[in-house]
């Protein structure tokens, strides 16, 4: 029943993004368009300047018959319905042709290289962050839980109004400017010092340059997460069978960590993977502040670059990773909370 | 809802808001931020920020960089602050030649010597101008001596540290030893500094301020019956500047933050207002009629929740290049999709209330059961999802205009925070230049997640019993 369920959820997820890139291939489609031709026309100029023995007229049939060439390679030719057709079929394939200017590390400039270099690293200090998010926001949530209404809860709460609009980057800049700046104990930015050093020293490295942007993360987002954790157990510990198993005489912590966890659980999963795709969706300016080069940042320099393929390629791999990520989301929520596995009766 | 209901229900929901205290502190700042709104072109000393924030000829007379005034308290050097001297006192000498006299008293009680001393007037005809100073040490001499040319009344601006030449150094000349005279290059010499130093040997070389009332005597010689020179100031540009400083293009970021208030309030309110607007009606129009209709919605819904919201704002702001109205346009047509998910599922349970089967029964039209019977219940709960709306609105903007896509005719935070990323400020340690604006964002933000909670606190019993 599950793996029906999954498939289903799969299957669903995979035509969602179809419909989407479609969305953006007609929305984008001047513009992509634009840049390709730009891009062939300076391919052509590059061939022709070679050569020396042939005259105006010949040159300019051998440019127009290439032209027609690539035109016809990149469905240029065709009418626009099959032309936005092709550009989801290519998005869709990671075809998304060349950058105009960025290279990736090795000097190439095909786009999916460029991108797909950036994707680990977004990941890895997101997640982490994430991971350490969570692990403080529960733990605080339910302290706060606990004793709904104390000091440490009223004040934790206004600490959650008093950052909810709070831009992370904001922060961000402000945290580089005190720590690396002005007492200087952290590295401004960057993924490793150059050149990076070897072995077990290349991971401390990247702690160390992972430290700032995570604690700034942190700063923001855990409270959120306390207090929601907060304000679904303490429905939870509402529920008739806590106060059952509270008079039957079980310890309070086996309480909580126990009966009460395992019902929030679902819940709480669910929004610490929707904190984690809104951060990924939602913070992407952030790594630029940090010269964290994931993804975000390289949004940024293709914007400021004026870089069209790279941005779209960034786009659609962001969009593919925002639905796999929501995808996993109902699949472990199905999987924790089994209600939800039997479907289509709601 | 009629007028009177209305008024009861807000009566009775400000004794319930009353009640709760942080509702109460988001209220008192909202007033704040509309206080200065409205009040802006009286408490802020550059007026005309909002429309000329990218006019380099309207900053001119700023120091670039400069800290807050108020950081002088705090330091035991104590720096000249920007000020602007209107009052003179006039003498005209009438003859062959007209001779215009201005007479400007500075007291200087620092430090340090302001960066620049810049005169002002407008103009018409042939003129020349010639500039004294008279130091509280009695010393008198001409800084500087030009012949002007202007039509139409244009603005003559007489600036010390540019147009005052070798004055400085044939000052100091007179005082100082030899053989500092020959170690000193002679276009090294900062004018203003020796203007305002105490005349002795090695003054060169080691400055101490001469503190006391400055006298600047600004006589126009106006060589034609048709010339004249009028309305004089002079202005101090100091090393503190203003409530909030300067950034590095010169303009005064307090009148910068002030302006972006309206910004602000109007990209949250108004996304927020359209946007949730428009989301309480589909997702009572999708419960209402439910079926096919329902999930053929619903179906279009997540689409666009599934769509990563801000990715696809920046590679639309990228290259669509949008006006600030686009963009609260743009805004609007993905974050209508935050309430649905609530809103229909309340509106299924009102769907089933018996005086909606009584309208159905006495024959009312659909529209008129939608927009009548079930949008009006749902208000409350649209209120307090809004005031959550409008700081994720503001930060948006604020986003895309950290990148550099924002709207170049207006003046928001988030641009404010862009030219501060790009000149360096993080590197430099200009702090008044990025905290301000981010504190602006974040107390804007703030006040509206106070008001939410608040509602949603008082709101969230009445609506969700079940």
């Amino acid at each position: 029943m599950y793996w029906k369920y999954a498939a289903k959820r799969i299957f669903y997820g995979i035509l969602m993004y179809i419909i989407l890139i479609f969305i953006f291939s007609v929305l984008f489609n001047a513009t992509n368009e634009a840049t390709t031709k730009a891009q062939i026309e300076e391919s052509l100029r590059g061939e022709t300047t070679k050569m020396r023995n042939m005259d105006v007229q010949e040159v300019q049939k051998y440019m127009a018959e290439r032209r027609a060439y690539k035109y016809h390679l990149y469905h240029l030719d065709q009418p626009i319905f099959q032309r936005i057709v092709w550009r989801t079929i290519d998005t869709i394939t990671l075809n998304f042709g060349n950058s105009t200017n960025i290279k990736s590390a090795k000097g190439e400039r095909d786009v999916w290289t460029i991108v797909s270099e950036t994707i680990p690293r977004t990941i890895l200090l997101f997640t982490t962050a994430m991971i350490l998010e969570l692990l403080l926001g529960v733990w605080l949530g339910l302290k706060k839980a606990q004793r709904a209404g104390g000091i440490l809860d009223k004040s934790t709460s206004i600490a959650t109004m008093v950052v909810y609009g709070m831009p992370r980057w904001w922060l961000g800049m402000i945290m580089i400017m005190f720590f690396a700046y002005q007492i200087n104990i952290f590295p401004s930015g960057g993924l490793h010092t150059v050149p990076p050093p070897q072995g077990f020293a290349y991971f401390l490295d990247i702690l160390y340059h992972m430290a700032l942007p995570m604690l700034t993360l942190l700063i923001i987002d855990f409270w959120g997460t306390a207090y929601l954790t907060r304000n679904i157990v303490l429905g939870t510990l509402q529920e008739d069978f806590v106060m059952s198993a509270r008079a039957r005489g079980i310890p309070e912590n086996k309480v909580l960590f126990g009966h009460t966890m395992r019902t929030s659980a679902p819940p709480i999963v669910t929004m610490a993977l929707l904190s984690l795709l809104s951060s990924i969706s939602g913070n992407i300016l952030f790594e630029g502040i940090f010269s964290w080069p994931g993804m975000g940042n390289l949004y940024w320099i293709a914007i400021e670059q004026n870089d069209v393929p790279v941005l779209m390629g960034l786009l659609a791999i962001t969009t593919a990773l925002y639905i796999a990520g929501l995808v996993i989301l109902d699949l472990i929520y199905g999987f924790l909370d089994p209600r939800i596995k039997v479907g289509g009766k709601a | 809802m009629k007028m009177k209901d209305l008024k009861f229900w807000l009566k009775d929901f400000w004794t319930e808001y009353k009640k709760v205290k942080f509702g109460i502190v988001g209220f008192v700042f909202l007033i704040i931020f509309l206080l200065l709104m409205i009040f802006e072109p009286y408490i802020v000393p550059f007026s005309k920020a909002s429309s000329r924030w990218r006019d380099i000829t309207y900053w001119d007379d700023n120091p670039s960089g400069a800290p807050p005034v108020w950081t002088n308290w705090f330091s035991s050097k104590k720096s000249p602050e920007s000020e602007k001297i209107t009052k003179y006192q006039s003498e005209v000498i009438e003859g062959d030649l007209k001779f215009v006299n201005s007479t400007f008293e500075y007291d200087y009680k620092y430090d340090k010597a302001p960066l620049d001393i810049i005169f002002h007037g407008r103009g018409t005809g042939n003129m020349i101008m010639i500039v004294k100073m008279e130091r509280p040490d009695g010393e008198t001499f001409d800084l500087v001596q030009m012949p002007i040319q202007t039509d139409g009344g244009n603005d003559i601006r007489i600036t010390l540290d540019k147009d005052s030449g070798a004055a400085a150094y044939d000052f100091a000349q007179k005082f100082e030893n030899e053989e500092n005279l020959q170690y000193v290059d002679k276009t090294s010499v900062k004018p203003l500094d020796i203007y305002f130093a105490q005349a002795k040997s090695d003054m060169l070389n080691k400055i101490e301020p001469l503190k006391g009332i400055y006298k600047f005597t600004v006589t126009t010689i106006l060589l034609d019956q048709e010339s004249s020179y009028e309305d004089p100031y002079m202005v101090v540009s100091g090393r503190v500047s203003g409530i909030l400083g300067t950034d590095n293009s010169k303009r005064d970021i307090w009148s910068g933050v002030v302006a972006g208030v309206k910004w602000a309030l109007l990209i949250g309110l108004l996304t927020a207002v359209i946007a949730v607007g428009i989301g309480v009606v589909y997702g009572v129009i999708s419960a209402y009629y439910g079926g096919f209709v329902d999930s053929i919605m619903q179906r279009i819904f997540e689409l666009f929740a599934s769509t990563p919201l801000l990715p696809v704002l920046i590679v639309m702001s990228a290259v669509f290049k949008p006006s600030i109205w686009t963009m609260i346009l743009m805004m609007c047509a993905f974050f209508w999709t935050g309430p649905v998910k609530t809103v229909r599922s309340m509106a299924l349970q009102i769907k089933e209330e018996t005086y909606i089967e009584a309208s159905k029964a006495v024959g009312a039209s659909n529209a008129r059961l939608i927009f009548k019977h079930m949008v009006p219940i749902l208000v409350p709960y649209s209120f307090a999802s809004m005031a959550l709306y409008v700081p994720s609105a503001i930060v948006y903007e604020a986003t895309i205009s950290l990148i550099g896509l924002g709207d170049a005719t207006i003046v928001t935070w988030g641009q404010i925070l862009h030219d501060a990323l790009k000149g360096g400020a993080v590197l430099t340690g200009l702090w008044w230049w990025v905290v301000p604006p981010g504190i602006m964002i974040a107390l804007m933000g703030m006040t509206f997640a106070f008001i939410g909670f608040a509602m949603d606190k008082i709101l969230q019993p009445k609506l969700r019993t079940r």
